[in-house]
């Protein structure tokens, strides 16, 4: 243990009642005890307090019941770059189904494969022992959402550089051939970008940290509908503010946040204080700002605005629904270190 | 197949000396981790960790005169030595992606320092915030149950090293037997606030590693509730395929609906 | 121990604790500091019995007990007075134990007087050499004795040794009251002493309610008994006091008077300290004795002629009528064949005592530079032994020092890196002492024995050879002894004689010459010196010089070539017999012919031990009998009979020339006959008894300018201070703070305080206090915990302030050294400093550093009240 991380400790108790309270409240409890042979509990701030003490009410000493994640910067980054790279597949292969423009399937296919080749190194350098990375690969382990995950990162990879490729070499040598290379790798890419999106919710949901734990049930959704946000808007910040399929997306991811974030608001369970106090609630309410109801009034605004204009305002939603969904996933990563940090029993678990 | 084995940890037996802690470093060779006074009673090593795979808590409560600690009617300053619990179903088993984390022949989890890659992931799935990663090594560690020594047919170094045999280790049903006995007597002898500790009810399915302790487990930072974090994962993936579902038809619609410029 | 039963050293094995039905702590703190043998406090408590511990701090050991009581430090005597009170004035004793095994039936001289009589003095004060005449504490009718053997100790005597003159000489001469009504009877004389230690008094000297006093009073003597027994447990938080010895006496007189000597799951268990304390009494590194507790011969009195020591230190009546046979013994061990008749074994060889080479008394000398080099072998005072400033400015004045060590420890480094040299009072480049630092292999880089707390010999092999240049103390002693000699043989002159005489002719073996332990052990076990043939046990020495033997009560230790006891490894029953060899004759349970009834059968089926088997007609039991085996419990010595059959058959405690454990002890001690309350050197409120006399009259405080003390009362340190041990760290730290498993456990100096006295002085948890005695001014990490509480005494709070003192400058943990608060000060017996109870103040925040240490220090010396 941190001489400093101690010095918080001791610093974080309660203020000290004044002396006369203090002295009062020791009579009181010698007095119980000669009266009842017992005393239940600590209870009292000592002279001298602060005094860590070992009870119900703070655990051990106030010291967390929970390890805090040893997840480093690469982990958030990596959820939503992976987040957004899949949510972009999806894009991508709607995009081409229904005949969109070249070069918004073309973009859309890069910003998948940008990040389909960014997560597994994110990955990779956060591991302990990085050279270690394909012994996930020596077991499948269906309970583990590691492991599932990790065969949907791997699994994202090929067709979505595939996809690209063939996407990009359409554009010099037209033929069946590519074509339909891109459109299979390009369909199984977006399969696995859905999981992309969304396996990282159920990642850190199936933990014992409890802000994670508590909301299992909305965080795949959560991050789901972040990283649509975060897909469509880098799409879009390519030169597709006009598209109005991408601005429709654009408008359902920010209006699927604010309801989510107000969910998130609402819930009374004291195991979301850190979604909401100190500088994980600061980050990841901003994180939900940018992501939900600011793009989302900003996109309502740019559809009442001039064409020049309206372009202006959606760059600048897209711009923040970028942030946001960055902000959110490093946001819900440090709730989980705080999560982690207050487990000392009843302060943050309801057990 | 070898018996399986558990440890009963009794802190009514237990003199706070540390020499479990001391003796499991010893012998698995840990370093120490930092030279820092906590305050917190006599308890300076604070938790379980990479390199403190054995940790004695002590907790305090104003003594009475005439009352020593094993008063039934006052608990005053007792102590208790704590482990990876073994668990029965272990998050950190469950959650490993490399199959680092096994069961033993022995019943205990155990993970294979060859194998663990440092992903962490064990760390979060442990209920009990037992298991941590080394960040200078890399990989993660926890008590391995003494493994070599029981492959060697030898008493873990803990219990070994233990001059008051507060911890007690053998089979499991005869150390439940035994813990269950040792109970009823304590209760006998009017300690009423001895309980056992050994959450069977909960989807742990109970632990390899038990304790008798005085008061509340919670001041322990024995957790009432643990849950093993993999029971979420159905749950997880069902929210997940809504979380799928959502973004691809929300997709979908938006290019059915928006034009193709 | 040594005057209440006759041999200094524990009276019972720890495994005999299991068989209690009530132990009673007091003065150690077991579970911390003898976790080992602690595991049978456990097995005692799992068998129902009560644990009691007395202890101004609630300790791991109080947590272990059943019954808890806070008493202030230094309050011992008062405390264990009370018990004392309590069993007399219930009639608790065992009758017919204290008729026939004590001497509460011996009839007094009319002459002797009480404190109570003379305001806080025994008869026999001479008020100006502070010291005692024991002449007045004689049995009645016992003869005055000639001059050259008087009782009574040499004044610079430490009271280690069996140095007492025939008092109690003639046993047949006593007069003895069964019934026990005479007025002046032992027993009568100890009800008399005792009767202002009521309950009442008790709460008011030692703090502790009446109630819960009473409690303690009632368990532990209804657990004692025909059917029952009741032990106790103590080490340093009783012998560290200046009358550390009385309080271990009235603890032997409540244990003779509740029948609890010699019987199993009785006994008193002196806990000692180091690996082989006990091992370094019996072979001493003390100044005062010779090995087997022969005392060392003084310049003055007794040291003459063999003769004349012979005839000062033998007893007519009981085993130390073979004191000749031992000590010749021992001569020829150490001086061979230039050791005969004429020159009396060269006893004119032995180095005599010409004063106080006590530690303390060598340390002030040093200081005062009188010293010109110094071994320190397994030490370290710079951080271990009282008033540390003391301790290393008078290292500063040595031409030499040798340290021998694992690690460079704070006493070889005071040079450099000490609190002298921090705030300036030393300079390295001013001190001129030659320090030579050797390093030392550890007890499993060499073979030898230990001797633990109750008298085991235990033997252990080599697990690993020594790295480099670290040597074992044998190797190191052995080759300092030969090379001296060489020296010694090409000058022959007058003052090398004893060192030319010397045998010193141990087999080496190995590359570096090692000394083979065996031939050492067998030296000891003591052999015949005609065919060198190992003698079988000490009865067989003797005094003619066809014997020799390097320590008598170890004899039997290795009785034949190849057999060396202490080795032994498979224990065959519960007291440990054929693990290593208990001395003496492996007797784990000493004076255990008390467990049977005079008439020989054992007190009770559930106590029997060792008893009188009428068909073999010898004494047979679970025990090697710690009596004459074939002597039967009917024997009665006739007027004439010598030595031990002067013994009758009913007498247990064959030691002592009248065969009875002693109530009252009339001579071998500096400070009384029995044991009274005083207060402390340094205390904090009057002597409730005597307030006349404050503290133990003969007790010295060495008082010098650079070992002050305050005055009576002081008011600027209103605080008790006490000091003791964590089960994480050993002693001066040497060994445990250069360990990171230990330093991490324990990283730092802490201070205990409770919250009424942080209260007062306004310091809170966790932060620093700094900490002054009249001494030093150190600083601490504060602790405030409910562990400690104040005590009401004499009607107000007192607040007590608890250091473990294991710190220094070097190693992983560092810590400032609690010892520079303590004040060199010698109980008189014994010679053994007061660290329990003391006075200081404190105050929140560091202390200031460097020069400015002192200078807070000295201001508030100057502090008038
Ligand atoms: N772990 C560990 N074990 C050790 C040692 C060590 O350093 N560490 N040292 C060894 C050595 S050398 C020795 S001598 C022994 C010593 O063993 P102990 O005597 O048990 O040691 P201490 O802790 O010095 O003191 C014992 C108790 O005396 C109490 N005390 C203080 N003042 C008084 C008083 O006035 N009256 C009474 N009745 N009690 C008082 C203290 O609160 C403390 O709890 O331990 C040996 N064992
Ligand atoms: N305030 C206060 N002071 C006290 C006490 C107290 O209760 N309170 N207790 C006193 C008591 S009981 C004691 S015993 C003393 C202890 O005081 P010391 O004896 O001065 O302290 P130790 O640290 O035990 O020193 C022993 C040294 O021997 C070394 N050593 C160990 N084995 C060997 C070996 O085989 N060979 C050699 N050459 N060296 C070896 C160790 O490394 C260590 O440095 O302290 C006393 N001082
Ligand atoms: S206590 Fe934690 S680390 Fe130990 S087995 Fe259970 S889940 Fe795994
Ligand atoms: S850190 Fe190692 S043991 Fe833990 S889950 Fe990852 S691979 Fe398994
Ligand atoms: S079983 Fe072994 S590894 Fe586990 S705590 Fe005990 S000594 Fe350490
Ligand atoms: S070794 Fe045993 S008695 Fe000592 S702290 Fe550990 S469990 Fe307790
Ligand atoms: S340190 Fe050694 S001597 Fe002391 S209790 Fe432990 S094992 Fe026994
Ligand atoms: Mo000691």
């Amino acid at each position: 243990m941190k001489d400093s991380a101690l010095r918080e400790q001791l610093r974080s108790e309660p203020a000290e009642p004044s002396l006369p309270q203090r002295v009062h409240r020791l009579e009181e409890i010698r007095r119980e005890a000669a009266h009842t042979g017992r005393v239940e509990g600590v209870g009292v701030r000592l002279a001298g307090a602060p005094i860590p003490v070992a009870s119900v009410e703070t655990g051990y000493y106030g010291l967390p019941l929970l390890k805090e994640p040893q997840w480093s910067w690469e982990i958030p980054v990596y959820f939503f770059v992976g987040g957004a790279a899949g949510a972009a597949a999806v894009i991508a292969e709607f995009a081409q189904m229904s005949g969109a423009q070249t070069e918004l399937v073309r973009d859309a296919r890069t910003v998948a494969a940008v990040g389909a080749l960014l997560s597994p190194a994110l990955l990779v350098s956060d591991l302990g022992v990085p050279s270690r990375f394909l012994n996930m690969l020596r077991v499948f382990k269906v309970q583990s959402p590691m492991s599932v995950g990790v065969y949907i990162v791997s699994a994202f990879g090929p067709p979505s550089v595939l996809a690209m490729i063939a996407n990009r070499l359409r554009g010099r040598m037209p033929g069946m051939m590519l074509k339909m290379i891109e459109s299979s790798a390009g369909l199984f890419s977006a399969l696995c970008g859905l999981g992309m999106a969304t396996y990282t919710g159920v990642l850190i949901g199936a933990t014992a940290i409890p802000v994670w734990n508590k909301n299992i049930d909305s965080l795949p959704i959560h991050f789901a509908l972040s990283g649509l946000a975060a897909g469509t808007a880098a799409i879009q910040l390519m030169g597709h503010e006009e598209s109005r399929a991408l601005n429709l997306l654009g408008l359902v991811a920010s209006a699927g946040e604010s309801l989510i974030g107000v969910k998130l608001e609402k819930a009374p369970s004291p195991a979301n204080a850190p979604l909401k106090k100190g500088t994980s609630g600061l980050i990841t309410r901003a994180g939900g700002l940018l992501t939900g109801p600011l793009p989302l009034a900003l996109r309502i605004a740019a559809a009442f605005a001039g064409e020049r204009r309206s372009k202006q305002i959606i760059r600048m939603a897209a711009a923040s629904s970028l942030a946001g969904s960055l902000l959110t996933r490093v946001g819900w990563v440090r709730a989980g270190h705080r999560s982690a940090q207050q487990s000392n029993t009843a302060a943050s678990r309801e057990f | 197949m070898s018996a399986t084995t558990a440890f009963l940890t009794d802190s009514t037996l237990c003199i706070g000396c540390k020499a479990c802690e001391v003796a499991c470093k010893e012998w698995n060779n840990l370093g120490d981790d930092g030279l820092a006074w906590t305050g917190f009673s006599y308890d300076n090593t604070a938790e379980l960790g990479h390199s403190t795979w054995r940790h004695v808590k002590f907790v305090e409560h104003p003594p009475e005169i005439g009352h020593g600690g094993n008063s039934p009617e006052v608990s005053s300053w007792t102590f208790s030595s704590d482990v990876c619990k073994h668990c029965e179903e272990a998050g950190c088993l469950e959650a490993c992606p490399t199959g680092s984390i096994v069961r033993t022949e022995f019943g205990g989890v155990y993970v294979q320092p060859d194998i663990c890659n440092g992903c962490s992931y064990c760390v979060v799935a442990c209920p009990f915030g037992v298991v941590q990663r080394n960040k200078e090594d890399g990989r993660a560690f926890k008590c391995t149950f003494c493994y070599d020594r029981q492959k060697a047919g030898l008493t873990p170094a803990c219990a070994h090293a233990c001059p008051t045999e507060s911890i007690k280790f053998g089979e499991i049903e005869q150390l439940r037997a035994e813990a269950e006995r040792r109970l009823a007597k304590l209760k006998e002898s009017g300690m009423n606030d001895a309980v056992l500790y050994d959450p069977k009810e909960t989807s742990v399915r109970g632990t390899h590693a038990f304790f008798l302790t005085r008061g509340d487990p919670r001041q322990y930072n024995l957790p009432l509730k643990p849950e093993v974090p993999t029971i979420y994962t159905k749950q997880g993936w069902k929210s997940a395929a809504i979380g799928a579902g959502v973004l691809a038809a929300a997709t979908m619609l938006a290019f059915i609906a928006g034009d193709n410029r | 121990m040594g005057t209440s039963f006759g041999r200094g050293g524990a009276t019972t094995a720890q495994q005999d604790l299991a068989n209690s039905d009530a132990i009673l702590i007091m003065g150690s703190s077991m579970a911390e500091n003898h976790p080992v043998g602690f595991q049978w406090v456990i097995e005692a408590r799992k068998r129902g019995a009560t644990i009691i511990h007395v202890d101004p701090r609630f300790t791991r050991t109080s947590a272990m007990a059943d019954i808890w009581v806070p008493m202030r430090s230094g309050s011992d005597v008062a405390f264990l007075g009370g018990l004392i009170h309590y069993v007399l004035e219930q009639g608790k004793e065992f009758r017919e134990y204290v008729v026939h095994y004590t001497n509460a039936a011996t009839i007094l001289r009319d002459d002797v007087k009480l404190p109570d009589d003379l305001a806080g003095i025994f008869s026999g004060w001479d008020e100006e050499n502070k010291k005692y005449s024991p002449e007045t504490w004689l049995y009645k009718d016992e003869d005055p004795k000639p001059d050259a053997i008087k009782p009574g100790h040499a004044t610079a005597g430490g009271g280690h040794g069996k140095d007492r003159g025939g008092e109690a000489g003639d046993a047949t001469k006593h007069e003895t009251d069964p019934t026990l009504q005479h007025p002046n009877c032992v027993f009568n004389v100890l009800k008399r002493h005792f009767a202002r230690y009521t309950p009442e008094f008790v709460e008011d000297v030692c703090g502790v309610p009446k109630e819960q006093f009473l409690k303690v009073a009632e368990v532990f003597s209804n657990a004692s008994g025909p059917e029952k027994t009741a032990a106790i447990c103590y080490a340093v938080g009783w012998t560290q006091h200046s009358n550390g010895v009385q309080i271990i006496r009235a603890a032997a007189i409540l244990q003779l008077l509740l029948g609890n000597i010699g019987r199993p799951g009785g006994g008193i268990l002196a806990l000692r300290g180091h690996a082989s304390i006990q091992g370094s009494t019996d072979i001493p590194t003390l100044y005062d004795i010779l090995p087997g507790y022969l005392p060392m011969p003084f310049w003055e009195s007794d040291a003459h002629t063999l003769d004349e020591y012979v005839k000062r230190h033998r007893s007519n009546s009981g085993w130390w009528s073979n004191f000749e046979k031992y000590i010749v013994s021992l001569l020829k061990a150490w001086y061979g064949s230039a050791a005969t008749k004429d020159n009396e074994f060269g006893f004119r060889w032995l180095p005599r005592v010409t004063g106080d080479h006590s530690e303390s008394g060598y340390w002030l000398d040093m200081q005062d530079g009188k010293m010109e080099g110094l071994f320190v072998m397994g030490q370290n005072p710079a951080v271990g032994a009282a008033n540390g400033r003391l301790q290393r400015t008078a290292l500063s004045k040595l031409k030499w020092l040798v340290v021998r060590d694992f690690v460079e420890t704070e006493t070889a480094s005071f040079w450099h890196d000490s609190q002298e040299i921090e705030n300036g009072e030393l300079k390295t480049e001013d001190i001129a002492t030659e320090i030579f630092f050797f390093p030392a292999a550890s007890h499993v880089e060499k073979e030898g024995s230990f001797t633990n707390t109750q008298r085991l010999i235990q033997y252990h092999e080599k697990a690993i050879e020594p790295p480099e240049d670290c040597r074992s103390e044998t190797w190191f002693l052995y080759h300092l002894g030969r090379r001296l000699k060489e020296k010694a043989k090409a000058e022959p002159i007058a003052r090398n004689a004893g060192l030319n005489a010397l045998t010193w002719d141990y087999p080496t073996e190995g590359p570096i010459r090692e000394p083979v332990v065996d031939a050492i052990v067998s030296e000891i076990n003591g052999y015949k010196t005609a065919s060198g043939e190992l003698v079988r046990e000490y009865t067989e020495l003797e005094a003619d010089g066809s014997t020799a033997c390097g320590c008598w009560i170890y004899s039997g230790v290795h009785p034949k070539p190849g057999h060396n006891l202490a080795n032994q490894r498979k224990p065959k029953d519960y007291l440990g017999h054929g693990w290593g060899f208990c001395w003496p004759s492996d007797r784990r349970i000493l004076y255990n012919r008390a467990s049977a009834r005079p008439d020989g059968k054992p007190w009770s089926e559930r106590k029997k031990l060792v008893w009188w088997d009428e068909s073999k007609r010898q004494w047979t039991g679970q025990d090697v009998p710690d009596f004459g085996k074939e002597t039967p419990p009917d024997y009665r010595p006739d007027r004439k009979a010598e030595g031990i059959k002067r013994i009758a058959g009913d007498q247990p405690f064959i030691m002592h020339p009248d065969g009875v454990g002693w109530l009252w002890v009339s001579s071998g001690l500096k400070d009384g006959p029995l044991p009274t309350h005083y207060e402390p050197l340094e205390a904090v409120v009057e002597n409730r008894l005597y307030p006349q006399r404050a503290s133990n009259p003969p007790a010295e405080k060495k008082q010098r300018p650079d070992n002050p003390y305050g005055y009576s009362l002081d008011k600027r340190f209103p605080y008790i201070l006490t000091t003791y041990r964590l089960t994480e760290h050993h002693t001066a730290g040497g060994m445990s703070r250069s360990l990171p498993h230990l330093s991490e456990l324990q990283p730092e100096l802490f201070c205990e305080i409770s919250p009424e006295m942080a209260n007062e002085i306004g310091i809170r948890h966790g932060e620093y206090a700094t900490i002054m005695s009249p001494r030093g001014i150190i600083e601490a990490r504060a602790m405030i915990t409910s562990r400690m509480r104040p005590l009401k005494v004499q009607g107000r709070w007192v607040h007590e302030v608890g250091l473990p003192y294991h710190w220094g400058r070097r190693g992983l943990a560092k810590g400032d050294t609690v010892n520079d608060l303590l004040a060199i000060s010698e109980e008189p017996n014994v010679r053994i400093m007061e660290t329990k109870a003391l006075v200081c103040d404190i105050r929140p925040g560091r202390r200031p550093r460097g020069k400015a240490a002192l200078d807070e220090l000295n201001a508030k010396m100057r502090q008038t009240a």
